[in-house]
Parts: C-alpha cells; sequence; structure tokens
C-alpha cells in the first residue's frame, strides 16, 4: 500500500519535471509556441480534473456541471485581465450593449487582490449554497447530477443573455496573461513566468488532494461512496463532508479555470456547457478515478490525443474516438489508466507468475 | 440493581408507524432494562425492523416517542433527533445486510467507527493517538479479524462482515446496541460464538434485537418481546413466550386464531 502510494507520487513528480523543462525546450527551439500554450491548458485541466476526482472519485458524487465553476473562475481572471487592458475603462462591447460606466459587478476586478479572492469566492459561494441545500435534503445519485446540468445550463443561459456585462457568446477576449502579453518571441519571459505559476499552482493543488484523501478525511469520503447510510448511523454529518468536498471541488475547479484564461487569451460561455462539464468528467474516469494521479494524467493523455488528432483526417471521427475510450474505461477498465498500472498490471504478473510456478512444480 | 424500581434504559411510549395508510406498528410501549438484553421476535412484517429505525431514527413514527436514559446525564427523546446525534448518545446500529465500508480496509473500517471527533477538521488535522490505536486492535482480536486488518472490508466472508460491523459497534463504546438479526447466515459455531460476545457486552451494555434463530434467542435473550401485526402479543423470558399460547399460534398455524 505504501510502495503504491509511492509510485503515485513518483509519477506527479516526473510528470511536473517533463513540464519544468518545456521553456528551455522552446528556447533551444525543440518545441513551438503553441505547444506551450497547449501545455499550458493542459494544467488548467489537469487542477479542474483534481477538483473532479475529489468529488466524484473519492466521494462518489457525479457532479455534470463542474464547468460552471471552471468558467466562474475564467470569468472572474478575464474580467480582471480585461480591465487591466482597458485601463478600467468600459470595454467596446458594453459601449454597444448601451452602457455609459462601467457597471457594478465589474468594478471589483479592477483590484488584483480582489480578484484573487473573488476566483475562489464567487464559485465556492454558489456551490456552498446549492450543495448544502442539496445535500441536506439527501438528495442523491443521478438526482444530483440532473441538477448540477440545470445549474450550469441556467448560468449559460444568463450569461448569453447579460450580454452588455458579459459579451454574450462571444465571451471576454483579447486578453493578456497576470504577467502581460505572451504572444510572439519578444515576449517569452512573459509567457515562462506564467507557465511556472501555473506548474506551482498544479503542484500545490496536487499535494493539497493527495494530503486531504490520505489522512481520515480521504477514508470518510470513500466511506461516504460506499455507505453513506453507515456513515450517519457511525456519528458522521455526511451532508456536511459532502458539501465540504462540493465547494472544495468547485473551488479547485475555478483555479483551473483562472490559469485556462492566461494561456487561453479569451473566455466563453462554451467552457460552461454540459459537453464541456461531461468532457472533465471523461478525463477523469478514462485517468482513473480516485487517484488523484489518474486526473491529471487524464486531462494531460485526452488534450494531448485531441491536440494530435482532431486536425486533418482524424477531425470528423475524434469524437467517435473519445466516446469509445469512455465507454472501454468504464466497461473494462473501471480503474482507468491508474488502475490499470495499480491493479491489473500486478494480477497479471501475479497470474503469470503462478502459472510458472505451477509449470516448474508439474515438470 | 435496586429491587423498588428497575433501572430504565429505554422507554418505548405508544409508538405508531403508518406507510401511505398501513400500519406497520400500532400503539407499542416496551421498557428495556439497562444491561440486559431484549429480542424482538415475530413473524415476517411484525414491525421488529421498522421498530428498531425508529429508535435509531432511520424512520419517523407517526406517533408515540422513544425515550433514552443515558448511564450519566438527563434523559434524552430520541424521537425528533438525528441518526448521528442519536449515534453520538452511544446507540450504535447493526444492519440485516451487513453494512461495512466494502472499499476500506478492516482496520479504517474500525478507525471510522471510534467513538468522538467525527467533524472535518479533526479528521484532516487529528492524528490516530496510540490509545485509538490500542482500541482498534483489542477490536479486532475480539472479534478475531486481527489477520484481516490490512484486507478490504468488501473482500470478507459474510460472517467475517458480520462481526467487523459488530466490532465496529463496540469500538464506538454505545451504552445501547441495536441488532437486527446478528446472526443471519452464520453456522452453529458462530452463532454460538457471538451469543457468548453479546453476553460479554451486555455487561456494559443494553441489547436490543432482533432475531428468528430459536437456538439463538434462547441462549442469548434475557427478555422477549413477540410482535404480531405491528402489535405487542407478549412479553417475558424466553419459557414463559414459547409456552404461550398465542405464540404458538402465531408461529405454528399463522392466521389460525389470529
Amino acid at each position: 500500500m505504501k510502495n503504491k502510494i509511492k509510485i503515485r507520487h513518483f509519477a506527479f513528480a516526473a510528470i511536473a519535471a517533463s513540464l519544468a523543462i518545456v521553456p528551455a525546450l522552446l528556447q533551444a527551439g525543440l518545441v513551438d509556441s503553441p505547444a506551450v500554450f497547449f501545455l499550458g491548458k493542459c494544467i488548467a485541466f489537469s487542477i479542474a480534473a483534481i477538483g473532479i476526482d475529489l468529488i466524484w472519485g473519492f466521494t462518489g458524487i457525479l457532479s455534470l456541471g463542474h464547468g460552471l465553476y471552471f468558467a466562474l473562475g475564467g470569468y472572474a481572471m478575464a474580467m480582471h485581465l480585461k480591465m487591466n487592458a482597458t485601463g478600467g475603462n468600459i470595454t467596446e462591447f458594453m459601449h454597444t450593449g448601451g452602457l455609459t460606466r462601467l457597471p457594478l459587478i465589474w468594478r471589483p476586478f479592477l483590484s488584483p487582490i480582489l480578484t484573487a479572492v473573488l476566483i475562489f469566492a464567487i464559485p465556492a459561494a454558489l456551490s456552498g449554497l446549492v450543495g448544502g441545500f442539496i445535500f441536506k435534503k439527501r438528495v442523491k445519485g443521478v438526482y444530483f447530477s440532473i441538477i448540477s446540468q440545470a445549474l450550469t445550463w441556467a448560468a449559460y443561459s444568463m450569461f448569453i443573455a447579460l450580454s452588455p456585462y458579459t459579451n454574450g457568446n462571444i465571451g471576454i477576449t483579447d486578453i493578456k496573461s497576470i504577467f502581460g502579453a505572451v504572444r510572439g518571441a519578444a515576449n517569452y519571459m512573459n509567457l515562462f513566468k506564467i507557465f511556472y505559476a501555473s506548474l506551482a499552482a498544479l503542484v500545490l493543488v496536487y499535494i493539497m488532494a493527495s494530503f486531504l484523501v490520505e489522512r481520515k478525511f480521504g477514508k470518510i469520503l470513500a466511506a461516504i461512496r460506499d455507505a453513506e447510510n453507515r456513515t450517519y448511523f457511525s456519528g458522521y454529518q455526511a451532508s456536511r463532508y459532502k458539501s465540504f468536498i462540493y465547494v472544495l471541488s468547485a473551488a479547485i475547479a475555478a483555479a483551473g479555470g483562472a490559469v485556462f484564461v492566461n494561456f487561453n487569451g479569451s473566455i466563453t460561455p462554451s467552457q460552461m456547457t454540459i459537453s464541456y462539464s461531461i468532457t472533465m468528467v471523461v478525463w477523469v474516469a478514462i485517468g482513473g478515478r480516485g487517484t488523484i494521479i489518474g486526473a491529471v494524467i487524464g486531462a494531460f493523455l485526452i488534450n494531448l490525443c485531441e491536440y494530435n488528432l482532431s486536425s486533418g483526417s482524424m477531425v470528423d471521427i475524434w469524437q467517435y474516438i473519445i466516446g469509445a475510450m469512455f465507454c472501454i474505461a468504464i466497461l473494462f477498465f473501471k480503474g482507468g489508466i491508474a488502475g490499470l498500472f495499480s491493479a491489473q498490471i500486478p494480477e497479471l504478473a501475479r497470474r503469470f507468475r503462478a502459472g510458472r510456478e505451477e509449470e516448474s512444480e508439474a515438470g | 440493581m435496586k429491587p423498588a424500581e428497575k433501572d430504565i434504559a429505554l422507554k418505548i411510549s405508544s409508538i405508531s408507524a403508518s406507510f401511505d395508510g398501513f400500519y406497520a406498528l400500532t400503539d407499542v410501549s416496551v421498557e428495556v432494562e439497562r444491561n440486559t438484553s431484549r429480542f424482538f421476535i415475530g413473524p415476517n412484517g411484525a414491525g421488529k425492523t421498522t421498530l428498531l429505525d425508529i429508535i435509531c431514527a432511520k424512520t419517523k413514527p407517526s406517533a408515540g416517542t422513544v425515550a433514552f436514559f443515558p448511564k450519566s446525564g438527563p434523559m434524552a427523546r430520541l424521537t425528533g433527533m438525528k441518526e448521528r446525534q442519536i449515534a453520538s448518545m452511544g446507540i450504535g446500529r447493526k444492519f440485516q445486510v451487513p453494512s461495512v465500508f466494502a472499499s476500506l480496509t478492516v482496520f479504517d473500517n474500525m478507525l471510522l467507527s471510534l467513538k468522538g471527533h467525527k467533524g472535518i477538521w479533526d479528521s484532516i488535522f487529528r492524528p490516530l493517538s496510540a490509545h485509538d490505536e490500542e482500541k482498534i486492535e483489542a477490536g479486532l482480536e475480539r472479534a478475531d479479524l486481527s489477520d484481516k486488518k490490512g484486507s478490504s472490508a468488501g473482500s470478507l466472508a459474510h460472517g467475517q462482515k458480520q462481526r467487523l460491523e459488530i466490532a465496529m459497534l463496540l469500538v464506538q463504546e454505545p451504552e445501547l446496541i441495536l441488532l437486527d438479526e446478528p446472526t443471519a447466515g452464520m453456522g452453529k459455531r458462530e452463532t454460538e460464538e457471538t451469543g457468548e460476545m453479546l453476553a460479554q457486552i451486555k455487561k456494559s451494555c443494553t441489547v436490543i434485537a432482533v432475531e428468528h434463530d430459536m437456538d439463538f434467542i434462547k441462549q442469548a435473550a434475557d427478555m422477549v418481546t413477540v410482535l404480531h401485526e405491528g402489535k405487542v402479543l407478549v412479553e417475558g423470558s424466553v419459557l414463559e413466550v414459547l409456552a404461550d399460547k398465542a405464540v404458538q399460534a402465531v408461529y405454528l398455524g399463522r392466521g389460525g386464531d389470529y
């Protein structure tokens, strides 16, 4: 058991180390700058995926609406960056929408400190309100999943409708990173700064999540997943644990969204659609539920595949491939890729050894 | 024990429970003496499990109250309390189908069942004390599961799961335990061992059980209450109850006289 945990962390360390040399590779001309932007987005995705793994993989609560929290974090960051770009003046889309002054909801985003707080506070407050109510009423399973979807859908419609404030389905575009412009060879330094800052965020989230799940807390999450009723009779207020993990995972997803915006240069409501939310769940399913490292592997792997396959001849069938991978993972590899290494391959090896021993005994 | 008044641990007063107009229990009143074992028996559908569910707040009664008298501290009305509040008063529940945390190890199952420290903060930052560990080890020893400590609870055999669940109850240091068919699926020897375990438990704890196995009831029950169609039919010692004509009618010729 101890050994397995170490391998897990070793795998993460290897991923983090390979990411850390990416800027050097760019300077050496071994990778191009779009690849660096892409890997930056993958870092953002894997942060969000860790959040989903905490609530789904460990606690067994399937949220199909985490795109909402990802996007809320992204919008908060984008609004701040947009204000940086306009120098605090109203944007063009506000002007087009008939506004003459900066709307009240945009004002807090003039301040970097308030923005940092709101990136987490808005998703945490929303998920806390929704989760607190839902879990206290003991709404479970598929009902929760449906509510989480409906919530995302409602927010999506709202962001489209409030176009003077949000720029509708175009979203907030033409923004730089928190370290300034990152496009072009002249801005490599800024790109490296944001890349390393994002990598540090991923490492931090990974360590925090791993710490939590290895404590008694993580065992209580698993207990809720296995036999929620029993946890109440063992004296736990399971609904409070569920709300807590929902809020935490929402805040982590929001952190992912905030990182994402820096590399993507824009945020649109399409990041809060249901299909986007489900895609995030697919990363975790394929990477391996309930392992943390699986979420990271899944987010990188699926996006790497998409990056390489979704252009050219594969563009039409890419969606089918990802769907098939999801089905295969759910049906045959419940533990995903991480499970393949931690359970299925050792099991095969054990059988193989046992078979050989039998043979040698027979012979 | 004082001869004049009984030391009552649990008082069930006029409990009725109805589901969509069907009365699972009608005006049931029972008093259970401290550190004794009380067995509820009766045909299927008599309302035995419903009664346990009401005591531990899994089900709300439509009328009546359940009062618990802890060894120290004031009387507590269980009806109206939450499951976890009842659990923290020292009332443990064992379910009919063994209910353990399948993906956790046997040791971790015990760890989560330890008395106290059920909050989120403690669950993250409070380290496991040597004292806690001793308690878990002792509990596993008693349940004969020490060698299974690191196995996942889901991989245990049925009888082992039953023993684990009882061990989980005991490590909560309960004052009252509710057992729903504790020997279901056990062999003769295991059943006898469970009976011996109950005799030990009873020294510090009141036991309420639902059971079908007559040999086990004869071995372990101090008092028996027979429920039939949601009502108390007879109450008394095992021998008294078994000699009762009405009980015989219910068990042998169902629907005959009743």
